[in-house]
């Protein structure tokens, strides 16, 4: 029975594939089968499902959360405003004498706007607006030019303070705190700020490798046309939006924003330039709150379906059987490689916010037991959630950008094409793997090893806290 | 039927417009926090109760405009017909049931909050029992809309 969780894992796949329901009414739904079959079975109580409602009252108050609509509401501005189209004009003026300046600009304006929109989901919207017509009118092959919107799409993910990151951070900071009762480290416990800084040299690295690919497969391109150039107030738009959203990044990853202060000022500087440009009028304003809250609730309805099936996976056990396999395997290296592995197995079937919410809440604690580095673990995390994106058919930039772009490029054509990005997300992993030291950490270290606990211990503390945390609430 | 497709839809409108108050709440904590060094908690504590209320309705708001994410690879290809049934079948055996059960798990917990008009623990602020109220409401409109699809299901994108 203590398997029950990774069965549950395979049907929510396989279910997932096969019905084409919703992913959150697909979480729900195998938890209630495999909780029924455990209460028959008698391994399961009844009285489990007490505990949703104030697992859910736990989600509405959880303050890293309130970023959600927010990084929403940016994204639907993005895509209803002319704003994206101005950015990607200038960063193409301003890139003209590289003599690839479409393909650049592209990644200019995605590594600007795409940890603003905070979603993988937006930043294909736009990018499959603004850069793909732009490509294809420059020659380049159409394998390449979507190729080159899905990894674009993905640079977000990365670049703090991206709503994957920010997600991915409070999802770590949790099992970093479950990994703490075990014993098996001293110190203080991972925040989403140490995740913030940990990913930008990995980030820095991925995105000088994605210009020297792009650069290089843009060689053959046919000779660009002249655009017209911007006009001045276009140039002032261009420069001061360029400069607030560096400004807000920069804030954040110093420390001296919230993610969410930051979230709530770009998504509120955005709604004032566009009601100041008349982007709005017309019903766009409608449009957009209710394409907002709509994109918000398919996120947060995947949270609460979450929550649901990490209660019933750790019902069955699955997470003291998960930490046992950890505790057994013979050194924190081989434990990071499983680890890693279960991972990436994982996220070439389930999208990015899936992997937060079900897997990385049932692998990362007895991981992090084992290998109390967090930063480092979370950002062996992020690379390969951001490498899951662009590896097709399932990676959800590519699904994404195929049905955005109604593309009829081939599967084995576009994986050709994203190979090298492929690649270089490889190698930039490997690089972190090999080289802990290149992460930027805070003065104070997260965690260090406390070998004073042996494993069996630390194992024995963690399941006794999280046997605490299942009971219902009274 | 009729009206209480109404009703979820009229919740879902009025939901919407909570975005642009819950933006400006929680970018004000900044100067609030930093410049007048007083009002924050309070401006947080009033965006946590607007979060709740609509991230409550959200959900809903994403069911009728059918932007839940899944994966579409097989299924595609089934008939319109067949992913009626599919998405009636998981109304009335995961979506209902599930909210049902949620609705009855937490009314006793949510009254009790409204009746105290409990406060936020940490600030003590008033209104912490409309983020109670809101996970009640966020189960009242998923088992209203599970009913709606599998009674009274449509094909097109509502809003």
């Amino acid at each position: 029975m203590e398997t029950g969780g990774l069965w549950m894992l395979a049907a929510v796949g396989l279910a997932m594939l096969a019905t084409g329901l919703p992913a959150w009414i697909v979480l729900v739904g195998v938890s209630l089968a495999f909780t029924a079959g455990g209460i028959a079975a008698g391994a399961l109580d009844a009285s489990l499902f007490a505990a949703i409602p104030g697992r859910i009252v736990g989600l509405l108050e959880n303050d890293l959360l309130q970023a959600l609509p927010l990084y929403v509401l940016m994204g639907v501005l993005i895509n209803r405003t002319p704003l994206a189209d101005t950015l990607f004009r200038a960063a193409r003026a301003a890139l003209r004498s590289t003599g690839r300046a479409v393909p650049l600009a592209g990644i200019a304006l995605a590594v600007l706007l795409a940890p603003m929109s905070g979603s993988v989901g937006a930043s294909v919207a736009m990018l499959s607006r603004t850069l793909h017509p732009r490509l294809a009118a420059e020659g380049m092959a159409e394998e390449r030019n979507v190729a080159l919107v899905c990894v674009a799409s993905t640079l977000g993910v990365v670049v703090p303070p991206s709503l994957v990151l920010i997600l991915l951070g409070d999802a770590m900071m949790r099992a970093h705190t479950e990994a703490s009762h075990t014993g098996a480290f001293a110190g203080r416990i991972l925040n989403t700020q140490d995740v913030f800084h940990a990913a930008l040299v990995p980030a820095a690295v991925f995105l000088l490798l994605c210009i020297a690919i792009t650069a290089w497969q843009s060689r053959r391109t046919p000779r660009e046309e002249r655009a017209t150039p911007p006009a001045r107030v276009e140039w002032i738009t261009a420069i001061a939006a360029a400069a607030l959203i560096v400004g807000l990044l920069a804030g954040v990853a110093l420390g001296y924003l919230y993610a969410v202060e930051a979230a709530a000022a770009g998504g509120l500087a955005l709604a004032i330039h566009a009601l100041a440009t008349g982007a709005l009028r017309g019903g766009v304003l409608g449009t957009v709150l209710r394409e907002t809250l709509a994109l918000s609730g398919s996120l947060f309805a995947l949270l609460v379906a979450a929550t649901v099936f990490t209660l019933v996976q750790r019902a069955f056990g699955t997470d003291r059987w998960l930490a046992g396999v950890f505790a057994s395997t013979g050194s924190a290296a081989a434990a990071l490689g499983t680890g890693l592995a279960t991972i990436a197995l994982c996220a070439l079937v389930l999208d990015a916010f899936e992997m937060i919410f079900v897997v990385v809440p049932l692998v990362a604690p007895a991981l992090l037991a084992r290998v109390p580095d967090a930063p480092w673990v979370a950002v062996l995390v992020l690379l390969i959630l951001q490498a899951s994106f662009v590896i097709p058919p399932f990676g959800y930039a590519v699904m994404m950008a195929r049905s955005r772009i109604g593309s009829a490029v081939g599967t084995r054509a576009l994986a050709r094409a994203l190979l090298p990005f492929v690649a270089a997300q490889l190698a930039v992993l490997a690089l972190v793997a090999a080289f802990p030291a290149m992460l930027w950490r805070d003065p104070a270290p997260a965690a260090t090893d406390a070998p004073a606990k042996g494993d069996e211990d630390a194992l024995r503390r963690m399941l006794e806290q999280r046997d605490e945390e299942q009971a219902p609430e009274k | 039927m009729r009206v209480l497709d109404r009703c979820v839809a009229a919740a879902v409108s009025g939901a919407a417009v909570l975005v642009l108050p819950l933006a400006f709440l929680l970018f004000v904590q900044w100067p609030l926090r930093e410049v007048v060094q007083a009002g924050s908690r309070q401006a947080n504590d009033l965006g946590q109760v607007l979060f709740a209320l609509y991230a409550a309705v959200a959900v809903t708001a994403a069911t009728r405009g059918k932007v839940h994410l899944a994966a579409d690879l097989v299924a595609h290809r089934y008939s319109p017909r067949w992913r009626g049934i599919l998405t009636r079948a998981s109304a009335l055996l995961i979506a209902a049931p599930a909210s049902a059960y949620t609705l009855y798990a937490a009314g006793p917990l949510t009254w009790q909050s409204i009746l105290q008009l409990e406060r936020f623990p940490e600030t003590f602020n008033p209104g912490y029992f409309l983020v109670r109220v809101a996970a009640f409401v966020l189960a009242a409109l998923v088992l209203a809309q599970a009913l709606l699809d599998a009674f009274a299901p449509r094909q097109a994108p509502r809003p």
